[in-house]
């Protein structure tokens, strides 16, 4: 029983890693809290389900098309929400304002297209397939969500690390002033992460609207209220981090469920975020540097 | 007379949306991110109504209880809260709100869930929504021309500088969450008994964003920003009423033009402009003071 829980845990776990990772690449790169990511997510879920759905496309294809449908999201929300702002050199405060309303603006249109409407995958999106071993009870589709975020995971730290690009986005984060005497050009790596960003959170969406056989106007609000918890645990802009914090927020969420209540995992979950703030504000991987005694502007 | 009168709901949500929208706007002017005013008014509404209901104490009672129990709650929150900066703060009081809910939402025992609190007796009406913003609104434009006021105001503008000059931000920082907390009290309390009945969920995101919209969209250093900033937001969807779909649309679009093109609101980028004009007339003795108070 506990085994199984566990499992299931570690899958929720691994996708909230996933759609935090993107939310957690945006602020160590752009130092930009971006609370219209769930929104993002949500979009890529629809986007997914309606390349099953209308076009009839396969599992790949769909996940494709949710992660390019959040990604060029991810980028138009860039240009009118956040460009602006930063031309501006407005305070922090300014992007969470800008992006609360680009949220609110995004879940209103999903809202009237569906009419407020639950939605499912069709039936065969993906073969549900059951295996037993060790006594515990395996679907098909949670080895391919794991394998799936492990691809994504390690395609992005490749990306990061060893190709010239990742080095300029790399450097934009360190120092966006040093990286403009270095030539290197802000716009682009802006795109990049931005697009980054987003198609994490598509995948993710069309993920979680498998896992959970539902996709609806609301379902990006509780992953972003998590996805707080996750990168401040997990220290903000810290990728293991994320990962680490996504796995543990998924496992104690489960637990929590299956033991305790259903009602009682938020209060445990943001419970840990209260605690994480009052005993290491700068998470388990964060650095001083990016912590919550840095002095913001304003 | 009788067109005002069939508005008499409008003005009373209006200027309870006020009092809220006050409770927002004293953290944002102190500098300080806090998006917890929801959870303190969720606080006050519960205290207020199940002290009516449950015990039959008097609605005047009911709301100093709230008060006291805002502020108290506040001034818990501010301990680990005041320690944090930006969007720390921001996140942690976000989390503060979701737990306050989630309490509301589970603790049946004491709040009745989901189903909320109802057959609250009506006891606010017109006379005591504007006698709470008068006499809320000139507490805080006292507070603003005091020492504690120009505290916040140099804390928000470079808290370095506020250190140096011997401002104590963690002070400034927790005065400011216990006047969140004691107003947005008061907010909910009065909100309770002007609407019959309270459920956890209007004390959620929603409310958050709502708030945050009015002051953003009023501007945050005047204490009419915020006054300003509720007859927009409230007065909006009845003159939306034909697109009552895109309310939401609107109200999102509102925020980032806002954000982006008026980011000191409508009252301060006109109290400034007003401002420069008296100076630059050359009149500038007079009338610049005028205006500034």
């Amino acid at each position: 029983m506990l085994a199984q829980q566990l499992l299931n845990g570690v899958v929720v776990g691994s996708v909230y890693g996933l759609f935090a990772l993107g939310f957690t690449l945006l602020f160590g790169v752009n130092h930009i809290m971006n609370m219209a990511h769930g929104a993002v997510f949500m979009w890529g879920a629809f986007a997914g389900l309606f390349a099953a759905t209308m076009l009839d496309l396969p599992f790949i294809a769909a996940l494709a098309i949710g992660a390019l449908a959040g990604g060029l999201l991810s980028v138009l929300l860039d240009w009118v929400a956040f460009r602006p702002l930063r031309k501006r050199k407005a305070p922090e405060f300014s992007a969470i304002v800008s992006s609360i309303g680009a949220n609110l603006i995004l879940l209103s249109l999903a809202q009237q297209m569906t009419a407020t409407r639950v939605m499912r995958f069709p039936f065969d999106t993906f073969p549900i397939r059951i295996y037993e071993v060790f006594g515990l009870r395996v679907q098909l589709l949670q080895l391919v969500i794991i394998g799936i975020v492990i691809l994504m995971v390690v395609g992005l730290v490749w990306y990061l690390q060893r190709t010239s690009a990742g080095r300029q986005i790399r450097t934009v984060a360190y120092s966006e002033g040093t990286s403009r005497l270095l030539g290197i050009n802000p716009f682009s790596v802006n795109f990049q992460v931005f697009f980054l960003s987003g198609a994490l959170a598509g995948v993710a969406g069309v993920l979680i609207g498998l896992v959970f056989n539902s996709v609806h106007f609301m379902m990006g609000e509780p992953l972003l209220l998590r996805a707080f918890v996750v990168i401040i645990l997990g220290g903000l802009g810290s990728i293991p981090g994320a990962l680490v914090a996504g796995l543990l927020i998924g496992i104690v969420q489960v637990l929590t469920v299956s033991y305790l209540s259903a009602g009682m995992a938020d209060v445990v979950v943001f419970s840990l975020l209260f605690l994480v703030l009052l005993a290491r504000p700068t998470g388990l991987f964060g650095s001083v540097h990016g912590g919550a005694a840095r002095v913001a502007r304003q | 007379m009788s067109f005002l009168a069939g508005y008499e709901p409008l003005f009373e949500l209006a200027l309870l949306n006020m009092v809220l929208a006050f409770s927002q706007y004293i953290p944002l002017r102190a500098g300080v991110f806090s998006l917890g005013s929801a959870a303190f008014a969720a606080v006050g509404a519960y205290a207020a109504a199940i002290l009516a209901t449950r015990y039959g104490v008097p609605p005047v009672v009911c709301v100093v209880v709230a008060v006291v129990a805002g502020g108290i709650f506040g001034a818990l929150a501010a301990v680990p809260l005041a320690r944090l900066r930006g969007v720390f703060q921001a996140l942690a009081t976000l989390a503060l709100v979701q737990i306050v809910l989630s309490t509301a939402l589970n603790w049946t025992a004491l709040t009745d869930g989901a189903l909320g609190i109802n057959s609250i007796p009506k006891a606010v009406h017109l006379t005591e929504a504007v006698l709470a913003v008068v006499i809320v609104g000139y507490f805080l434009h006292v507070i603003g021309l005091s020492a504690i006021g120009r505290g916040f105001d140099i804390i928000r503008e470079d808290e370095t500088v506020a250190v140096s000059l011997g401002y104590s931000v963690r002070k400034h920082h927790m005065i400011a969450f216990v006047l969140s907390g004691a107003i947005a009290g008061l907010g909910g309390a009065m909100h309770a008994f002007s609407s019959y009945s309270i459920t956890p969920n209007e004390f959620g995101f929603h409310m958050v964003v709502m708030l945050l919209a009015m002051v953003v969209l009023g501007g945050r250093v005047s204490v009419f920003g915020p006054i300003v900033g509720a007859i927009i937001l409230t007065g909006l969807p009845e003159l939306l009423r034909g697109f009552q779909d895109y309310r939401s649309v609107v109200q999102g679009a509102l925020l980032m033009a806002s954000i982006t093109f008026l980011p000191n609101g409508v009252v301060d980028t006109t109290l400034g402009w007003l401002r420069r004009r008296a100076l630059t007339r050359g009149q500038a003795g007079t009338d610049a003071t005028e205006v500034t108070t």
